[in-house]
């Protein structure tokens, strides 16, 4: 199987702050039997930048972001591929990349103030300073009191204003690259566009690079830069977000037939058959060959390769014969 | 078209939250018609859930006129009661929470249909409960398994057809498919609107996801802390908001064909 990058072809002159390759992840059930759970995951994480990753649950979406930073269960491993930060970046958790996850009220510690659970992740550097540097956290993801919300506890706060704090909590070490896991999904809608919107302003600011994971593809066609998709723990197709104009995978055409829409003809919604494979039952050949319409024998027998065509890339047997860009 | 089977008129729902009562629900009114589906949508906190549950009668602090088929559901006699919990069925967010882990899905089926005196037997129930899963598009094998070994998707279907092998004409779903993934939620969308087409079935759709209202309801209602912003044809709604805070929940929505023309 060829490298799957799929930026080779996109002209993007912004830096590569990390460069995932060849990423794998296996889950140990007991000694000497590997699972796979994440295969061949190629990403070009840039500052300034957003990459999503998009895809159902159980597809191997999460498993990637926790292998950036180590956060796997004790039984998984990355234990294919590498992680290569650009020159300078100080790789240390907390300092190179920082996490925001789905739901805040879980992330928060509920007996410790927002100021105290901030100050505990502040990096050596702010301790003289630790009052000020709290407070310009708070101001920067848009809170006009920060004095008060330092002092409150988490369930004072509402779930948009908690996941505010996590965003402060994760800027405290001035990270290069931030993993947003599901990270307004657990918002009400109007909420959901505040905290997307910080997050883009807070990207222009600080230049990070974003790696945001989600189910949501209206949330990718309004954040992202390049997308991602991932089905049964493989990437099955990768460019830049207006590929979702024109999917060449059946997986993404299909979730985007699958999606309610706010514009266009209202009838019926066309679901894909059949549910997303339990790990460790991932199907021979191309994983997504027992719901595909255009699946023949070859899917089901071996491994579609990746084919890149102008900044695009996809794995489907039934694209690429003659170009299918 | 025909009359309404439910109509609503100044429903209130009040918790207590110490010394003071809190309205959950402020006076809201409106009719659904037999065979329609209803939106009720909004964001947590609008009072959609309780409005949900004083609608089949399972709010207690519930005053106002909930009317169903002429009948007044908030006044029922225990006998009219148990004929209605038969007629309106009420179909939950998370399908596992509202299965019982211990009882395999015929047998808790089988439960359902002994509970109403419906099957005089196990062979009936048996018979039955494969057919009510055959109408929701599920082999009748999966009678035979427990729940934990259906996906997110199956599970709703086994409680639609739990919903549904009762006889009931009415359905009150809340958040029927938030739990689900894209692809699979689309499927029950679907499987929700061919029960209306097919079997008449009236339903309320509570939920927060103004895209899939679009697809799914014939009229909305628009929430807001307990009150209703605006009511009307979704269709109506949806091309052009008047209240603002709708207008709000519209642009608020990530739109792929929106943000894609925004971007380009």
């Amino acid at each position: 199987m060829t490298a799957t990058d799929s930026s080779t072809g996109v002209k993007d002159a912004a830096e590569i702050v990390l460069a995932v390759s060849g990423l794998g992840v296996g889950y140990y059930p007991r000694a000497g039997e590997r699972w796979e759970v994440v295969a061949e995951v190629n990403l070009n994480l840039r500052a300034g930048r957003t990459v999503a990753l998009v895809g159902e649950s159980g597809c191997g979406k999460s498993i990637t972001a926790a292998a950036l930073g180590g956060l796997l269960p004790r039984n998984m491993q990355r234990d294919r591929g590498e992680l290569r930060w650009a020159a300078g970046v100080d790789a240390r958790p907390g300092r190179g990349l920082a996490y925001v996850f789905q739901d805040p009220g879980e992330c928060l510690n509920p007996v410790f103030t927002i100021g105290n659970q901030i100050r505990e992740v502040l990096p050596p550097e702010d301790f003289r300073d630790a009052s000020a540097r709290l407070t310009s956290l708070l101001r920067t993801v848009g809170f006009t009191e920060p004095e008060r919300v330092l002092a409150s506890y988490p369930h004072q706060l509402s779930g948009g204003m908690q996941q505010r704090a996590m965003l402060a909590m994760a800027l405290a070490g001035r990270p290069r690259v931030l993993v947003a896991d599901e990270p307004t999904t657990a918002l009400d809608v109007t909420v959901q566009a505040k905290i997307l919107q910080l997050l883009g302003q807070l990207q222009r600011q600080e230049n990070l690079a974003i790696l945001l994971i989600t189910h949501n593809l209206g949330v990718v066609a309004e954040m992202a830069d390049e997308v991602h998709v991932m089905y049964a723990g493989h990437i099955v197709e990768s460019g830049p977000v207006a590929l979702l104009r024109n999917p060449q995978h059946p997986y993404v055409q299909g979730l985007l037939q699958a999606l309610p829409r706010l514009h266009g003809e209202a009838g019926r919604l066309v679901g894909i058959p059949g549910t997303v494979p339990p790990l460790g039952r991932r199907p021979t050949g191309c994983g997504f060959h027992p719901r595909c319409a255009l699946a023949r024998e070859i899917c089901r027998t071996q491994e579609p390769p990746w084919r890149e065509s102008q900044g695009r890339g996809v794995a489907c047997w039934a694209r690429g014969d003659r170009g299918w860009a | 078209m025909s009359a309404p089977l439910l109509t609503v008129d100044n429903l209130r729902v009040t918790y207590r939250v110490g010394r003071r009562r809190v309205a959950a629900v402020k006076g809201v009114s409106f009719s659904v018609a037999r065979g329609q589906c209803l939106g009720i949508v909004g964001e947590s906190g609008s009072g959609k859930s309780s409005l949900a549950r004083a609608i089949l009668a399972l709010e207690p602090a519930a005053t106002g006129q909930v009317i169903f088929a002429g009948e007044d559901v908030l006044k029922m006699s225990r006998a009219a009661r148990q004929v209605f919990r038969r007629r309106a069925q009420m179909v939950f967010q998370d399908p596992l929470g509202s299965l019982n882990p211990r009882l395999k899905i015929g047998a808790a089926l089988a439960e359902v249909l002994r509970v109403h005196g419906l099957a005089r037997n196990r062979r009936e129930a048996a018979a039955q409960t494969a057919a009510w899963l055959a109408t929701v598009g599920l082999d009748a094998e999966y009678a035979t398994r427990f729940p934990h070994e259906l996906s997110g998707g199956q599970r709703q279907r086994v409680n639609l057809a739990r919903a549904l092998c009762v006889g009931a004409e009415f359905l009150v779903a809340d958040e029927p498919v938030s739990a689900l993934d894209v692809s699979v939620q689309a499927q029950i969308l679907n499987l929700l609107k061919t029960l209306q087409t097919e079997r008449s079935i009236t339903w309320v759709l509570i939920g927060h996801d103004l895209a899939v209202m679009r697809h799914m309801a014939d009229e909305l209602v628009v929430m807001q802390a307990g009150d209703v912003m605006e009511r009307g044809q979704a269709a109506d709604i949806l091309a052009s908001p008047q209240h603002p805070y709708t207008r709000e929940l519209v642009a608020a929505v990530p739109d792929v064909d929106r943000a894609l023309q925004r971007r380009a």
